[in-house]
């Protein structure tokens, strides 16, 4: 039997190259190289797919370049973020948008955690139970899109026609102003709730028992147990939660798409619906890439100031 | 004391990494910057001669939205150009209606395109022109296609840019486009409820619409398209407008401001929002071709219109309610051109089919092989009798045509009485002004005067944003 490799050592370089190269292998394919060869893939395919279309997405917002009308690009430097920024169409859309990321998350929160705080206090079938309430975040935005949008019909949808039962009358739901940027909210809080509730429920689950054990032999009520023990501990877990379903809502594009077009009017249309038009219905491609760059610099200030709020809630 | 190290830690000089990584972004960037140097496209001119065509295996490609004559086409065209050219296999590919204008312009963005045959709303027209995606043919249309044999506006409407005016063709202008299929709306209306003789007038119409709706519980007086996607809800105002004697735009001053939104065009926003939607049914706000069918089918509106060439399938007893055979359908069903007012105006539909600028020479050889074929007199019959609607006015005459579909005959009625909407550049900004406008007016998110000024205020912006620095597209 062979000795163990050491993990670590005073001397890396000394054993790295005393280490005898395998059976077959050249001798001058050292252990780097091999290791440069085997992530250059990898490296090669972000920089391809990432890297460069964000750098080349930050020097068309610059210009005034169209992908159709061709043409060299002209420098305009600030100009399309000027308009942007100045832009009322734009300032209505970010209200639309913030209304949804507040109202869908807020949801979301809410159900989720109540969900999850119910299913951790079962201890029978709480397994199928979790991956019952999972489903819906399985499926594809585009399907549940769908399927919601017949739903929702005010002439032939099942919501109508159940109301009808109850002897309520038709609601037009996604026709009307109000009722239109609900909907969107009901059906994303459907499909996203269940991933609030799974990470509740890995902090529900974390949560150690005997600190309620000594809150029963104290005879803490229930309310107390939860203010006291059960929140506290759940909370930073929960917020991390907030921040990825917030940067989510906030990209919402495939529900609008289908749901709404947009409409009435231009009243459910969010910055990234927005976007898409002035990407590809003008293909006003300058305008279109600095209006992307705006929304990635709002999420990373946004993150940067809610991770630090959250770590001073772990220093507290 | 010492830190460890982690075993076989790269040695390899990080700035021979970053160099490497610079030199791929630059050349990408090199590489990218490099497709479209030079000054702004314009399109290149067809052969006026087929050139010699490929024996070996060929796949034409069409692009098209999904919807039943697409279908047909690819039937049609499988089995009849097969019999001139048997190497050749049609291909139509199909997209969300939704979606048509996109999946053909990214492409043409690339300039690269998996389609030989686009086939364009006449509407697209200026854009793809401008922007050197599809072929000039204007030499080859002179020596392969018989113009006469054609109402000159069709041939207008589905080829020339710059656009024609409504009802003419400029004979000096370019061609870059043949017709593929025609359209126009038809007014589908309910002769068991509403009588044989439809109503002659629009205002007639919205006063049978709405005694029909209030004898007729659970049935709404009145079904049109009001989606704002696509051109749906733009299309029916500027149906109205065009009725009520109101202008899209001067052409000549690209003016739109002052003109679209003039007395005949708020009048004509009134009578849609005000007189035509409160007959129509709750939650119809979003309603499109299929909407509009399904509720004609299922027996739920009184009077609908409907393009024609997406009403074939309101006689089939398959998807009707209204009776178990085509002929029962057809006791309940009347089809008529729409009602005229001030004009007799009526919107032109249809698509006309074009060269990929992007092709290969073998598959650019074989479209204009395959139009020349199209065109024929005896080919365009054949596909009105396979379901499609042509162009050429000996095949709009003829019995194939007018025996095919109890709606043809007002295709070939209501021709002379087309308009178009704005054939330029800009049209896909316009048709989405003209369609969240109009929407947020029917659903009640505005008010319509303040609508249709939105409208007439914001595509004037667009029109006069050509020298604009920056901001273009919001």
């Amino acid at each position: 039997m062979s000795d163990p490799v050491p993990l670590t050592t005073d001397h890396p370089v000394r054993v790295a190259s005393a280490t005898p190269p395998a059976p077959g292998r050249s001798r001058r394919l050292s252990d780097r190289w091999l290791a440069v060869a085997f992530i250059s893939p990898a490296l090669l395919l972000l920089l391809a797919m990432s890297v460069f279309p964000l750098l080349w997405a930050l020097y068309l917002s610059f210009t005034d370049y169209s992908a159709t009308r061709g043409g060299p690009a002209h420098f305009i430097w600030f100009g399309n973020y000027t308009a942007i920024l100045a832009s009322a169409q734009v300032h209505l859309r970010a209200l639309t948008t913030l209304i949804y990321v507040v109202g869908a998350v807020s949801l979301q929160i809410v159900l989720g955690f109540t969900i999850a705080y119910l299913i951790s206090r079962r201890t029978h079938g709480r397994g199928l139970l979790t991956t019952l309430f999972l489903v819906p975040m399985m499926l594809s935005p585009v399907v549940v899109g769908l399927f919601w949008r017949f739903m929702l019909d005010a002439q032939f949808g099942v919501i109508n026609s159940m109301f009808g039962s109850l002897g309520l009358g038709q609601v037009e739901w996604l026709t009307r102003q109000r009722t239109a940027l609900f909907s969107l909210i009901v059906v994303d809080t459907w499909q996203w709730t269940p991933f609030i509730m799974l990470i509740a429920l890995a902090g529900l689950t974390a949560v150690p028992k005997y600190l309620y054990e000594a809150a029963a032999i104290d005879r803490a009520s229930e309310w107390f147990r939860f203010r006291t023990i059960t929140l506290p501990l759940v909370w930073p877990l929960l917020l991390i939660a907030v921040l990825f379903r917030a940067i989510e809502a906030f990209r919402l594009f495939d529900l609008v798409y289908i749901l709404t077009s947009g409409g009435p009017g231009v009243s459910t249309e969010t910055l990234s619906f927005h976007v898409y038009k002035v990407a590809f219905l003008g293909f006003n491609t300058g305008t279109a890439s600095a209006y992307g760059i705006l929304m990635v610099l709002v999420v990373i200030v946004l993150t940067q100031l809610y991770l630090r709020y959250l770590n001073k809630l772990k220093e507290d | 004391m010492r830190y460890p190290t982690r075993l076989g830690r790269l040695s390899v000089p990080r700035r021979k990494v970053q160099l490497a990584a610079a030199a791929m972004l630059v050349a990408t960037t090199m590489a990218a910057c490099g497709q479209d140097g030079g000054a702004g496209a314009s399109a290149p001119k067809a052969p006026a001669t087929i050139p010699e065509l490929t024996k070996d295996p060929l796949t034409l490609s069409f692009i098209w939205f999904d919807w039943p004559p697409a279908h047909a086409l690819e039937a049609f065209a499988n089995a009849e150009y097969a019999k001139e050219r048997p190497n050749v296999t049609v291909k139509v590919k199909t997209v969300p209606n939704a979606n048509w204008h996109d999946a053909m312009f990214t492409q043409f963005a690339a300039h690269k395109t998996d389609f030989d045959i686009p086939i364009l709303d006449s509407q697209h027209i200026g854009e793809a022109v401008t922007n050197g995606n599809i072929l000039d043919i204007t030499d080859f249309v002179k020596k392969n296609i018989d113009v006469k044999a054609y109402n000159p506006y069709l041939l207008a409407a589905y080829g020339q840019f710059p656009q024609a005016e409504t009802g003419k063709r400029d004979e000096n202008a370019s061609l870059y486009g043949l017709p593929l299929l025609g359209d126009t709306w038809t007014m589908i209306y309910r002769k068991d409820l509403i009588g044989d003789k439809p109503p002659q007038t629009w205002d007639e119409m919205i006063s049978v619409a709405e005694k029909c709706q209030a004898d007729n519980p659970g049935v709404s007086g009145l079904a049109f398209h009001q989606a704002n996607g696509s051109d749906a809800a733009a299309v029916t105002y500027n149906t109205v407008n065009g009725v009520y004697g109101g202008n899209l735009w001067d052409s000549k001053t690209r003016k739109i401001e002052g003109v679209l939104n003039d007395a005949a065009g708020q009048e004509a926003m009134d009578v849609l929002v005000n007189k035509m939607k409160p007959l129509t049914a709750k939650g119809s706000g979003n309603w499109f071709i299929d909407e509009v069918n399904a509720a004609v089918a299922q027996g739920k509106a009184c009077i609908a219109f409907n393009w024609i060439a997406a009403s074939g399938g309101l006689l089939d007893p398959k998807q009707s309610t209204l009776g178990t055979t085509r002929e029962q359908i057809l006791d309940k069903l009347g089809f008529a051109t729409l009602p005229s007012q001030k004009t007799n105006l009526v919107p032109l539909g249809g698509m006309g089919m074009h060269v990929s600028a992007y092709s290969s020479e073998t598959n650019q050889a074989e479209a204009l092989n395959f139009m020349k074929w199209f065109e024929q007199a005896d080919i365009q019959k054949k596909w009105a009798a396979a379901g499609g609607v042509p162009s050429r006015t000996d095949a709009l005459e003829s019995p194939e045509f007018l025996n095919a579909q109890p709606f043809n005959k007002v295709y070939t009625d209501s021709v002379p009485r087309m308009r178009d909407m704005w054939n330029v550049p800009e049209y896909a900004r316009l048709v989405d002004i003209e369609n969240t406008n109009v929407n947020a007016a029917l659903n009640g998110a505005k008010k319509p005067k303040d609508a249709l000024d939105d409208i007439a205020k914001e595509q004037q912006g667009v029109l006069d944003s050509s020298g604009r620095k920056g901001g273009g597209g919001l």
